[in-house]
């Protein structure tokens, strides 16, 4: 049993272990896994910037070839210079505009301006091409444009985010400056989806605390200003935020955000990249997630599982049968083979463990009631095997003092055994017929029991037959109690058959017939006795299939009457009664010492 | 080669020395000592005449650039705490707003001036005192519409523009007279200044930038040198003396 709970108890820590790297085994994945996508909008907001870079360079580009063209810068030289017709200038550049650039959608320009060093509008194309003359030169791009710059800078205004471009145009003899030109591109749905295809994340512009454009759904992301203001040192300081975790709707996103640059930077305008947190990898989720794929044959140890989980249920039954099913089995066998006297005991030395223990409960159990004391005596019965060698049986007690067998009184010589707390041994039928086949009375007539000692109370002359002694000392009980000793009436009732009586006269009536006494020979009934058990003893051993083959009566009965004389001169009894039963199958003798 | 200049910048920085001359001029005439005189150096990201970039600022190659006017216009240098001082006396000063531009961009006055912001551009504007918000709220301003505010306290205030952020007026209430702007070359003088103990502050892109105390009744000819540390080099100088300690 032993093993077999260590079995169990490993058994359960496996699992427990099992269940337990199955629970935690997915968090440090999670993680492992946030922090790759945190990783990836990382390297997103970069590769954005560097977008940014490019796109802006390109414009600074563009608008810097369109201030090098002749007809441009002549323009506005003129106007500049306040020669001129002002709306054929304004014409001029206008046709000029739309003949270098004929599509503006299909470059991604909203507007063209071209300006005088005044930061007067000369023209515009696109956004507002109707409108000119008005003055921006105030605005730091226009500015520095008009000082000479190629710059660039990204404007919110109007609830709208707009990159630009400008540039100086320099006189036909590229040695002053004439006025400047400036492109703009509204940065909004379009750039969003651009971004979102090129970076395969999602992405988000804001301004001044509100979502202006978003790959994802209206609403989804309307936490993020909020969550951007309370990181605003952090994009103040650093140009832009680690991964932040936020929730939208029921799902975790992670978000790196950045500032524009430009003055729109001062006005909280900021992309913000929007990646997909990992999963909740909970159990739940992993079995939510798993597919048929994960479960094929070169994917998922099938075998493996089977050897491991075949070999548990092998090691686990092994063991059960090693300490359990087989001690029991054994055991079993062992107590079938006690029940039929096959064997005294159980080996328990041969069980291990709980079963041993019940092994040699058992053997205890058939011990105390094998040979469990009288309550009266603690004189020990002599086993007739001591004497008679391999053909002895087991023992029982002395009959206490104050037994009908004691002498305490005139008691009978064939009384029966005391009944109080007396224990028969083993099986009682063979004593319960004590042996009185021929019992011839004595010769002397003139014998005149005491008048307690009552032969027909006693059931001496009610019957020959002496298995018939009981009753009739039944039915003489319930005529008259002649006996003061109980143990005569007791052993009737228990019944204990009555030694059987002498040929019995019956005694003499009322009228006066003289009763027959049979004398009593103390010797010819003992030597009746042994040839009751003689015979008892041979009818026993063929019942038993045992042989008799050189077992004869004299032998016998020369060895009883020396057993008798020293079990009589060891204990000093009177006399000594045998009885025949079967012990483990084969016929025993028992010793039963009678005193006075 | 001959260098052209910006126009609009050369008013907003004359408007600018204008202002700041005539107040210097009327709180010191009747007064006199030292010439408390000093040159600014502004760190290099404050060198530029934009508040803001963008990600490029090219030289076109050909015609040199112009390197003054713009945000590096609005320094000044103000002297506080001298001995016997007085504030400019108020008054009404009007801020035009056209062209994407505020003239002047930055006023020194005495406490109860009043400044009057006129829009006199095509645009709207939307105008407050972020950082004192209880000064001035946002309130937008209308082509042709006006707006007054008046400064009571001594103290700084930062007029912006959230449409157009690179508009930023700064209104300094002083209780002083010995101020005065700084040039292109970094350049200060402020006249008759009285003997005694004074802080020296520095006013650069709508905040204080440096400050100083000094006696200047020592300093005679002596030329000051106020080098103004950006605030990347002052952080990281405030964390060095953090890890030495």
């Amino acid at each position: 049993m032993f093993l077999s709970k260590i079995f169990f108890i490993l058994l359960a820590l496996a699992a427990a272990i099992a269940a337990t790297f199955a629970v935690i085994a997915p968090r440090p994945f999670e993680r492992r896994m946030g922090t790759l996508e945190g990783q990836r909008l990382d390297r997103a907001q970069y590769a954005a910037e560097q977008m940014f870079k490019v796109d802006a360079h390109k414009w600074i580009d563009h608008v810097g070839k369109l201030g090098r063209d002749a007809i441009i810068a002549e323009s506005l030289d003129a106007a500049s210079r306040g020669s001129g017709e002002y709306t054929v200038i304004h014409r001029t550049i206008q046709d000029r505009f739309r003949t270098l650039i004929p599509d503006l959608a299909s470059g991604g320009i909203d507007s063209i301006v071209a300006l005088d060093t005044k930061g007067r509008v000369i023209a515009r194309v696109g956004e507002n091409e109707k409108e000119y003359g008005d003055y921006i030169g105030g605005a730091e791009i226009i500015a520095d444009a008009l000082r000479g710059y190629l710059s660039d800078d990204v404007w919110g205004v109007n609830g709208r985010l707009q990159r630009l471009a400008a540039a100086p145009v320099l006189s036909k003899n590229r040695d002053r400056m004439v006025g400047a030109v400036y492109v703009s591109a509204e940065t909004g749905p379009a750039l969003v989806e651009r971004l979102k295809r090129n970076l395969d994340v999602d992405v988000a512009l804001l301004l001044r605390g509100k979502v202006i454009a978003s790959s994802r759904g209206p609403g989804e992301l309307d936490a993020l200003p909020d969550l951007l203001t309370r990181h605003a040192k952090e994009i103040e300081t650093a140009k832009r935020t680690q991964p932040i975790l936020m929730t939208v709707g029921k799902q975790d996103v992670i978000v790196v955000a950045a500032p524009f640059p430009g003055q729109a930077g001062e006005q909280q305008a900021f992309y913000a990249l929007v990646g997909e947190h990992p999963a909740n990898n909970g159990i739940t989720a992993l079995f939510a997630n798993a597919t048929s794929d994960d479960l094929k044959w070169g994917v998922f140890p099938w075998l493996k599982l089977a050897a491991g989980m075949f070999g548990a249920i092998f090691v686990g039954l092994a063991l059960q049968r090693m300490e359990h099913d087989s001690p029991i089995g054994r055991l079993r066998r062992e107590l079938q083979k006690l029940a039929s006297g096959d064997v005294h005991k159980i080996q328990d030395s041969s069980y291990g463990g709980k079963v041993g223990g019940l092994a040699r409960d058992i053997n205890a159990a058939v011990e105390r009631f094998t040979h469990a004391p009288t309550q009266r005596s603690d004189i020990a019965g002599k086993d007739l095997n001591a004497i008679l060698g391999p053909s002895g049986g087991s023992t029982f007690d002395l009959p206490a003092a104050d037994s009908a067998f004691s002498g305490g009184g005139p008691a009978p010589a064939f009384a029966p055994p005391p009944s109080s707390g007396f224990a028969p041994p083993p099986p009682p039928s063979s004593f319960a017929a004590p042996p009185l086949p021929t019992f011839a009375p004595p010769p002397v007539p003139t014998f005149s029991a005491p008048q307690p000692f009552n032969a027909a109370a006693l059931g001496f002359g009610g019957n020959s037959s002496g298995s018939d002694g009981g009753a009739a000392m039944a039915a003489e009980e319930t005529r008259q109690d002649p006996l003061p000793l109980p143990g005569t009436t007791r052993a009737s009732a228990w019944g204990q058959p009555a030694p059987s009586a002498p040929e019995y006269e019956p005694p003499a009536n009322s009228d006066g017939d003289a009763t027959r006494v049979v004398p009593y020979d103390e010797e010819e009934e003992e030597e009746a006795h042994f040839r009751h058990i003689f015979d008892d003893f041979i009818a026993k051993k063929r019942d038993c299939g045992e042989s008799t083959v050189g077992l004869t009566r004299d032998k016998f009965l020369q060895k009883l009457r020396d057993n008798k004389a020293s079990l009589v001169a060891k204990h000093n009894c009177r006399t000594v009664r045998f009885s025949v039963y079967v012990k483990d199958g084969k016929a025993a003798l028992k010793a039963t010492p009678i005193r006075e | 080669m001959k260098t052209l200049r910006n126009p609009l910048s050369r008013v907003s920085r004359s408007l600018v020395f204008g202002a700041v001359a005539c107040l210097s001029l009327a709180g010191n005439a009747h007064a006199a000592g030292t010439t408390v005189r000093g040159t600014v150096k502004m760190p290099d990201a404050s060198r530029s005449t934009r508040l803001y970039h963008g990600y490029w600022r090219l030289e076109n190659g050909n015609v040199p650039v112009q390197t003054a006017g713009g945000a590096k216009a609005e320094t000044v240098v103000v002297l506080e705490n001298v001995k016997g001082a007085h504030p400019p006396s108020a008054r009404t000063i009007t801020i035009e707003l056209g062209g994407l531009d505020a003239r002047p961009r930055l006023v020194i006055t005495g406490p109860g001036s009043v400044i009057e912001l006129k829009n006199t551009g095509k645009v709207r504007h939307e105008l407050s005192t972020p950082d004192k918000p209880e000064v001035m709220h946002l309130e937008t301003l209308a082509p042709g519409q006006t707006r007054r505010q008046r400064f009571d306290a001594i103290g700084d205030y930062v007029i912006r523009d959230s449409e157009y952020p690179h508009i930023m007026i700064c209104v300094l209430v002083v209780g002083t007279t010995y101020f005065s702007a700084v040039d292109d070359k970094g350049s200060f003088s402020i006249a008759n200044v009285p003997d005694s103990t004074a802080t020296l502050k520095v006013w650069a892109r709508g905040k204080w930038v440096a400050e100083q105390q000094l006696e200047t009744g020592s300093l005679g000819k002596e030329e000051l040198t106020i080098k103004v540390v950006s605030q990347r080099e002052r952080e990281k100088a405030e964390q060095e003396a953090k890890a030495a300690e």
